[in-house]
């Protein structure tokens, strides 16, 4: 069985309320609770990926001593839906060279890759959408569609920055997911289990049961997540598919309106989808850094805003390190994959592995604290 | 309700996006349809209940096998090769004569009739049964057998691996004549 | 009847069905809003002004596909040892640790095996394969 938040919400006395009022017809109401959270977390993450866009620019601005936008609302705060009613209200211009149908196709590709990983991602212990046996798995898998979208808008567009935007970041992507699979498998290992609740369960209370904190390996292997997570999105430095110096804007240079619009908000959520994971996976995820005996909705709101801040801390240091380094060459782009973060990620798999059986699986806080 | 919703799309998927490679005359497309065909598969495994196959097919075909396939076409150029000749009642480009038609129908039929047979013995044979009463999931039933009954076919697959990483980089790697 | 794992699917499906229905709808209202005037000169392809010479689709170098074969590989392997490492905690505890080690690291040593050969044959330089592998193939 997989836990999913409409059986963590049958614990509950209005759920036999809510399964009345639908005729006790459990598989519709089952139905209407995961639309009515698909759409309310579609929502959430469609504000953070604008508030993204804005965070990016107001954080460059400050990097670079500039005021950034600050015209619409508050501090420009609502300069994302400014933006988001341009891009509807702009004329759509195809290369009369494009192959139609994949140039329609590409961005509702990216948007579908990354929308299914939401139905996983951890929110908190109860209210995350489907907490599967094969979580982490899933996530990785499914997320390789945005690979095949890039490099379909790169081909589609039948123009060459496109194309070769494309190709770059297609084998990028594919280069990058090794590292961070192994770096993956070695926290399924020392959590023995692939779904988000099992390796958010081990990392239960003070940041010392952490999984970064666990041992050393481990510790690398957070390092070696986040960069292989971090050119996976194609965020600065490895910006080469888009890189606006070189290639215009690399695979969406042709994209224009609302189908540009549908990759930035792919691109951005898919940040913070990884940024969660990363937080899920290393950082103790939803936790509380206390134990509590009973558990009820409002502490399961409390799980979210912790899950939140950890993610978006992680969100902060992407922008930061996008506006702090300068962009790498191919070559050393997949030097750096294949040459350091493999065999690193191999090595740290091995280190936990070794340490799981010599140490039996204690982190590093229990050997000395002894509890 | 919601299973026979999943298994009518990922079926229709599947065939859908099968016969659609057949029928289309542009390369690139007929890798997009076989990518929706694969993933069709992986819908069809997830209705069987075997969600590590379902993601494990997704990972490697999707993520993997679609992608070099593109890269393979990119090495050609990619474009439309809408062929001059069109053979077999103007359905298939011309990838062949008569003789290669003849004998991909023969082989298909080969194939046909193994499968149905196979299928045939396996739905007879095997009562239905709810597996994973001793395992909390089907990934742990598989990580048991991996380690305990199957280990040497687990390392051998490693070793095959090998081979085909090292048989990839020699074929792949340019010479100079 | 449904198999057991099932019940974590709908989500799933779901969140895609979301995908496509915002993808649909946002193209809708652009449809609706955007003007439209099309010309020859905004519909061709992008090359900072100058007209562009030929098609985008032309052969491309060889050493993506190698970066796509090897990454197959590595991806099943990767797949292999999923399973394994999730239950190689449920072995420990349950005393088998060693053998699980055994296995686990005779498994990972092919693949390193594998990783080293492509770098010492010069397959995961970027730029310098051709050179390299001229040198080898005398």
């Amino acid at each position: 069985m997989n836990q999913t938040v409409v059986s963590y919400l049958s614990q509950y006395e209005f759920y036999d309320v809510l399964l009345a009022a639908f005729g006790k017809n459990e598989g519709l109401l089952a139905f209407a609770i995961y639309l009515l959270g698909g759409v309310i977390i579609v929502g959430l993450c469609a504000t953070i990926g604008g508030l993204g866009t804005f965070a990016e620019r107001k954080i460059s601005a400050d990097i670079q001593q500039r005021l950034g936008p600050n015209r619409v609302g508050p501090y420009g705060i609502l300069q994302f839906l400014a933006d988001g009613v341009k891009m509807m209200t702009k004329e759509d211009v195809m290369p009369f060279t494009a192959d139609k149908m994949l140039f329609y196709l590409a961005p509702m590709l990216a948007l579908v890759g990354v929308f299914a990983t939401l139905a996983v991602l951890p929110f908190s212990s109860g209210l995350m959408m489907a907490d599967l046996n094969v979580g982490i798995f899933y996530l990785i898998a499914i997320s390789s569609l945005v690979g095949v979208s890039v490099f379909l808008g790169g081909y589609a567009s039948n123009s060459k920055w496109s194309m070769l935007g494309g190709m770059r970041g297609a084998s990028q992507i594919i280069s990058y997911e090794i590292p961070v699979t192994i770096s993956i498998l070695a926290v399924t290992l020392l959590a023995g289990g692939m779904s988000f609740g099992t390796i958010m369960s081990h990392q239960r209370g003070l940041p010392t049961n952490w999984f970064i904190f666990h041992n050393p390996f481990a510790f690398i292997a957070g390092f070696v997540y986040f960069i292989g997570a971090l050119a996976e999105t194609n965020r600065a430095p490895f910006d080469l598919p888009e890189a606006e110096s070189e290639l215009v804007s690399g695979y969406h240079t042709e994209y224009t309106g609302m189908r540009f619009g549908f990759f930035a908000l792919a691109e951005y959520i898919e940040v913070f989808v990884v940024c969660g994971v990363g937080a899920a996976l290393f950082l103790g995820g939803s936790n509380l850094p206390f134990d509590i005996s009973f558990d009820i909705i409002p502490l399961q709101l409390l799980e979210v805003v912790i899950f939140m801040s950890k993610a978006l801390a992680l969100y902060y240091v992407v922008i930061w390190i996008r506006w702090t380094f300068p962009r790498l060459r191919v070559d050393q782009l997949m030097a750096i994959c294949w040459k350091y973060l493999t065999p690193i990620a191999i090595f740290n798999l091995i280190g936990c592995a070794v340490w799981v059986v010599v140490f039996n699986g204690k982190s590093i806080a229990e050997l000395i604290f002894g509890h | 309700m919601f299973a026979q919703f999943l298994f009518i799309s990922s079926a229709l998927l599947t065939l859908g996006g099968a016969v659609a490679v057949l029928v289309t005359k542009n390369i690139m497309h007929s890798c997009i349809y076989l990518l929706a065909s694969l993933i069709g598969i992986a819908g069809l495994y997830a209705t069987l209940g075997a969600d590590f196959v379902a993601v494990t097919q997704i990972m490697v075909y999707v993520g993997g096998v679609v992608i070099l396939m593109l890269f393979a076409v990119m090495l050609t150029g990619g474009k439309d090769f809408v062929s001059r000749a069109q053979n077999l009642l103007g359905l298939a480009p011309s990838m062949g004569n008569r003789w290669t038609f003849s004998v991909g129908i023969l082989v298909a039929l080969v194939f046909l009739a193994t499968n149905i047979k196979l299928i045939l013995n396996v739905s007879k044979s095997i009562p239905a049964k709810t597996f994973g009463n001793e395992f909390p999931s089907t990934v742990n039933q598989i990580g048991h057998l991996l380690v305990k009954e199957h280990v040497l076919a687990f390392e051998l697959s490693s070793v095959l691996l090998l081979g085909a990483l090292v048989g990839a980089a020699i074929i792949a790697r340019p010479r100079k004549q | 009847m449904t198999p057991a794992n099932f019940d974590g699917l709908m989500p799933v499906v779901i969140f895609m069905g979301l995908a496509v229905a915002l993808f649909v709808g946002g193209h809708f209202a652009s449809v609706l809003l955007a003007p439209k005037k099309p010309s020859h000169l905004k519909s061709t392809p992008y090359e900072c002004g100058e007209q562009p010479v030929g098609s985008a689709w032309s052969m491309f170098n060889v050493r993506f596909y190698v970066v796509g074969l090897i990454f197959i590989i590595f991806d099943v392997e990767s797949v292999l040892m999923f399973p394994v490492a999730a239950i190689f905690r449920e072995l420990n505890d349950m005393g088998h640790g060693g053998y699980a080690l055994i296995v686990f690291l005779s498994f990972i040593s092919i693949l390193i095996e594998g990783i080293a050969y492509c770098w010492k044959k010069g397959d995961l330089d970027w730029v310098k394969s051709f050179q390299v592998s001229t040198k080898n193939n005398k």
